[in-house]
This record gives C-alpha cells, structure tokens and sequence, in this order.
C-alpha cells in the first residue's frame, strides 16, 4: 500500500527539518504514540496503540532512520512493528522530503506500508483509510509544532 | 476465542454487566459480525453479554401515528417476512432482503447491524434515507440519535461500552413520498454493494420536489448523505436535465476507497450513474 | 472459559451436554454428537455448506455459537430421511444429478428444504435466489435447481438460466 501526504508549514526548510530530525517529539505527532525511546544511534523504540471499532491493536516495534541527507532535505525512515495480541505485524518504509517555497516549507512524505498476519484481516480499505487519517495527523500535527 | 459467556434476562442485568465489564465486555446481538471478528482473532473479549435472553427486544410492528418500530434483536428476515414493515415501505423490505444469504438474515439482527457500523451494509442508508432513529439504553436512561449520525467511522459509532440499541424507530412516511433502495453488485447476489442508493423523494401539489433524502452506501467510512444532490433538487420540477446534472454533485460528496470490487475514481462514477437511477425511479 | 449446560433436540433425538462458551454449533454437532454430515467449508458463514435448521431456521453452522441452540431444535441432514425413506427432495436430487462430489450436497438439501417448507412451489428466480448462497465447486448448479423443481412439483422444468443474478428493485 503506498500513499503521499503532504502539509505546508510556514516556517524555514531548517526548522521544519529540526523538528523533524527529533524523532520522539516527531513522533509524538502521530496518534496513539507511546513511550518512543533512542536505542542507538538512528534508532527508537516505541509503540502505536490503534482502534478500529471494537478491535484494538497495540502495535510494539521500532523505527530506523536509514538515510538522511539535510542538504538536499530528504530522510529515509523505516519502522517495523507488531501486536503479539491480536497476532500481525506492520512494516512502512517512508521517503520524506522537504522543499523550501517562499517563507513557506512543503513537508512531503510518501509511505509505503505492508500488512501481515491477522491485521491483514481488516481489509486492505480499512487499513488504507486508517493509516492515511494517522498519517495527515502527523503531518499537520508537525506543521503546528513547527509554526509554534 | 476463549471468554465467559453471559446470558442476563433483563436489559437491567445486560447493562450492569457491559457496566462492570467495561473494554473487557463485548456485546453480542446475533452474532454473525462478533463470530467472525473472534475466529479472525481480531476481537478478544474476555466476556461476551448476550442479548438472546431478553424478552421484549425483536418486536415488528406499526405505531399509533403510522410509524414502524423494530426491535433491536428482529432479524433481517424477520423484517423481511413482516407484512407490518411491507406496509410501511417496501423499499426498507428490499434494503434488508439485500444483505447476505438468508442464513445470514436469519442470524444478524437490526439492532446489530446499526452497531456493527459496516460503512457497505445495506440497512443503514435506507433506514437514514428514512429519517430512523434507534433507542439507546445505557445506566444513565434512555436517549434516541438519527441513524445517519450514529455510525463515525469505519465500524466505529457514537455508542459507549455500556449503551445498548433496544429499537429502531421510523416515522410515519407522509403522503405523496417515494421511497427506493437500489445496490449495484457487479458480481454475486450475495456481496457487499460497490456502491448502494437509498432515496426518498415527496412531491408537492405542484410537481415539484417538497422533500428529499438521499444516502449513499459503500463510497465513505460511514453513509454519506448526498446533501448537495437533494439540495439542487429541492423545490424543482425533477426534470431528467436536473436529475442528470443533481446526480453529477454526487462525485464529490462520496469518499470511497480503491478495493477489490473498484477504484475510488469508479466508484465516484458509479456513484452519480447509480444516484441518477434512483432519482429516475422515484420521479418516473 | 465458562462452560454452559446445553439442551436441545438433534434431528427429534433429545440432547444435554456441556459445553465451553466459545464453541461453535458446526464443532458441537460434528464432533460432540458425531452427526458428521454438515461439513465445515468456509468457516465465514459464506459458502452454506455447513448450512442446518434451527427451529426451522436456515442458518450457517460455522457462526452459530453452539449456546445460542440452548432449548432449540435443530436439523441436519441426517434428520431428513425418515425410517429409511428419502425425502422428494433428496430422490430428486439423486435422479436429476443434484449432486457432483457431494461435499455440498448436505448444505444444498438442508438449504432447499428450508426453501420448499417457505415457497412450496418457487419458480425457477425463487430457487436461485435462496440457492445462491449454497456454493457448488464442481458447478453442479443446473442439475441442483432442476431437483429442487421437481421436488417442489414443478417437474423437473427450469428456464435453463442458472444460479445467480440480480434482484430487481421494488418500489412503492
């Protein structure tokens, strides 16, 4: 499963990349985020508590930074997470890229998201929908932040 | 699945039990959806409360002013058979008879169903193009909300842990409307729709459209009521020209997703072709 | 895991037995009472071959929980023959090849009595209908429509289109 999302922060390209390079506040962005702690260099661990009607999955795991590159405003990040409950396991590999617009900076992430084992059941559309809602919320949520 | 199974005999005793239970509790109707999630490992309660034993919950029948009130626990085909909902509305008949396989409409109930909140299952937009309300019975009394607004997303609704559906309410249809329920299948009988129309439509002295409703299934993460359509009709003579270019405002009201019976965009399309349908039908 | 004492008539034979909350009526009929002739097929309540009566009733076994049949009385096709005498359904099947591999088979006679006792006479659109849910791999669909009309006295007269289709809207 692949999507974009994209939010316009207005703030400079060295802010919104700061921001974005200090991954426990980044990802405290995200809904349902938890207890996100450094394990190493480019390294974290945390877990995403998510909620689909009656079904609650409490997803463990961690997230690498692969590849950065400020000069060009691009990061690479990849994050591997499973629920020992329910039983399944998510891994999204996601290209973020930041361009500079006038006073403004567009923040551009495009994920791409496998599902395994029994969350896999939800369905293909539940699980888009619900990633994608998790997504526009981190990214606006970061926009915030930024400008704040 | 493994949990403790309840069967309380009073809506009094279901309530105290989802009350002591709280996220740990799971109320089962009849149990087709509840079934399917735990054996899909997807729901793990530790207690599940049945409604099966309850007296007074699956009655079919007209109101004093006209209306129809079902019980939460009536089965689809329950609904079905009953001569007492074909005389209300036939449409709400075939919205019901729609679903599944008989097997299944012998086991799901109405009232499930509503808080199952499946955004593709066929009740729910006839029931909002009909203007339904469900009663809720909760530890703090009874309240009633529109079906249109009780589903919030995906499988999610308005209801807490200790809210139960009792009944679902439908008003007397005044004189002069239309009702239709129209599901486009593409494939087997027994599907979910790729997308589904449920309109109501009442006509003035005039010829013109005094009231209408129209709600959409399958294209969103809930029902979506296609506001802008009924708008652009309201008050008009609905014309086949302004049938066609109300039905064009569809697209952008609906929200559907790529999946296997479509592409988003398709769906859209299909979406105007069908509401456009529905519209033609209720002003032939 | 609770366990729930459970009561209930098997094909008219009275039943008790004991049973954890979470088991399901296919399991209880199958392998608590030994009526092996409902087969598991899907597990999701979509390809009726584990079809039964409950009070009547056609439901898939799979998604029963086996508490639900607390009182009731249930059907298989076990239940169907009496004393050694096939029903007209069941000789009709035979004599029309309602039947390929036969893993189907006691789901579509189980799903067809329901229909006869509900429309004892159904045109051809009436069987698709009710039968489409009931799945045959072998796609021996004609041969099971053609036996369910000439059990239903219809003489064995189909219009030849097969399960499956649409229903037409209704308005009112």
């Amino acid at each position: 499963m692949k999507f974009t999302h994209t939010a316009t922060v207005a703030a400079s390209r060295d802010r919104v990349w700061a921001k974005l390079m200090d991954i426990p506040a980044a990802a405290r962005c995200v809904p349902g985020v938890a207890s996100v702690r450094a394990a190493g260099s480019d390294k974290y661990l945390g877990t995403l508590a998510v909620q689909v009607g009656p079904v609650r999955l409490v997803l463990d795991g961690d997230l690498v930074v692969t590849a950065r590159d400020e000069k060009a405003g691009t990061a690479s990040v990849k994050a591997d997470a499973k629920d020992s409950r329910v039983g399944g396991a998510i891994r999204a590999t996601m290209a973020l890229h930041l361009s500079e617009k006038e006073d403004e900076t567009e923040l551009r992430i495009a994920t791409d998201l496998a599902v395994m084992g029994r969350i896999g059941e939800f369905g293909q559309a539940v699980i888009k929908r619900k990633a994608d809602q998790l997504m526009q919320d981190f990214a606006d949520c970061l926009a915030r932040q930024v400008m704040r | 699945m493994s949990y403790d199974y309840h069967e309380p005999h009073s809506l009094d005793d279901a309530l105290a039990l989802l009350t002591r239970f709280g996220d740990d509790g799971h109320l089962m109707a009849g149990g087709t959806a509840t079934v399917l999630l735990m054996r899909q490992g997807l729901l793990r309660p530790a207690h599940v409360v049945s409604l099966r034993t309850i007296d007074g919950l699956s009655g079919i029948a007209r109101t004093p002013q006209g209306g129809l009130r079902i019980g939460a626990m009536a089965t689809h085909r329950a609904v079905e058979r009953s001569d007492a909902a074909r005389g209300y509305s036939p449409a709400l008949v075939d919205a019901f008879a729609s679903v599944a396989t008989v097997r299944i409409r012998n086991q799901a109930t109405v009232g499930g169903n509503l808080a199952h909140a499946d955004p593709a299952q066929d009740p729910p937009p006839m029931l909002a193009a009909l203007n339904a309300t469900i009663t809720v019975r909760s530890p703090r009394g009874e309240r009633t909300e529109a079906v249109e607004t009780l589903a919030v997303d995906h499988f999610t609704t308005s209801l807490s842990h200790d809210e139960v559906i009792t009944s679902v309410l439908l008003p007397p249809i005044l004189p002069g409307t239309r009702e239709v329920y129209l599901k486009f299948l593409p494939q087997t009988a027994d599907d979910y729709a790729t997308v589904s129309v449920a309109a109501t439509l009442r006509f003035a002295d005039d010829a013109t459209v005094a009231d209408v409703r129209i709600v959409l299934g399958a294209v969103g993460p809930t029902t979506i009521r296609a506001k802008r359509v009924e708008d652009a009709l309201r008050g008009a003579r609905p014309t086949p020209e302004r049938i066609r270019d109300a039905a064009a405002l569809v697209r952008d009201e609906v929200d559907p997703l790529d999946d296997l019976r479509g592409s988003a965009d398709y769906k859209r399309e299909m979406a105007r072709v069908w509401t456009e349908r529905a519209l033609a039908a209720l002003t032939r | 895991m609770s366990t729930h004492r459970l009561r209930f008539t098997l094909n008219g034979t009275p039943r008790e037995l004991e049973i954890a909350a979470d088991r399901l009526l296919i399991d209880v009929i199958r392998d608590d009472c030994g009526a092996t002739g409902t087969k598991l097929g899907c597990g999701v309540g979509i390809c009726g071959t584990c079809s039964v009566l409950v009070d009547g009733e056609l439901v898939s076994a799979c998604l029963v929980p086996a508490v639900f049949v607390d009182g009731r009385s249930l059907t298989t096709v076990e239940g169907l023959a009496q004393d050694g005498e096939l029903t007209p359904l069941q000789d009709a099947f035979i004599r029309d090849g309602g039947f390929q591999c036969g893993i189907c088979t006691p789901g579509q006679l189980i799903a067809a009595t329901a229909l006869l006792r509900e429309h004892p006479r159904p045109d051809g659109r009436e069987v698709r209908d009710w039968m489409m849910g009931n799945l045959c791999r072998c796609t021996g669909y004609y041969g099971i429509e053609r036996a369910i009309m000439r059990a239903s006295g219809a003489g064995g007269q189909s219009d030849g289109r097969g399960l499956g289709g649409q229903r037409p809207p209704s308005l009112s």
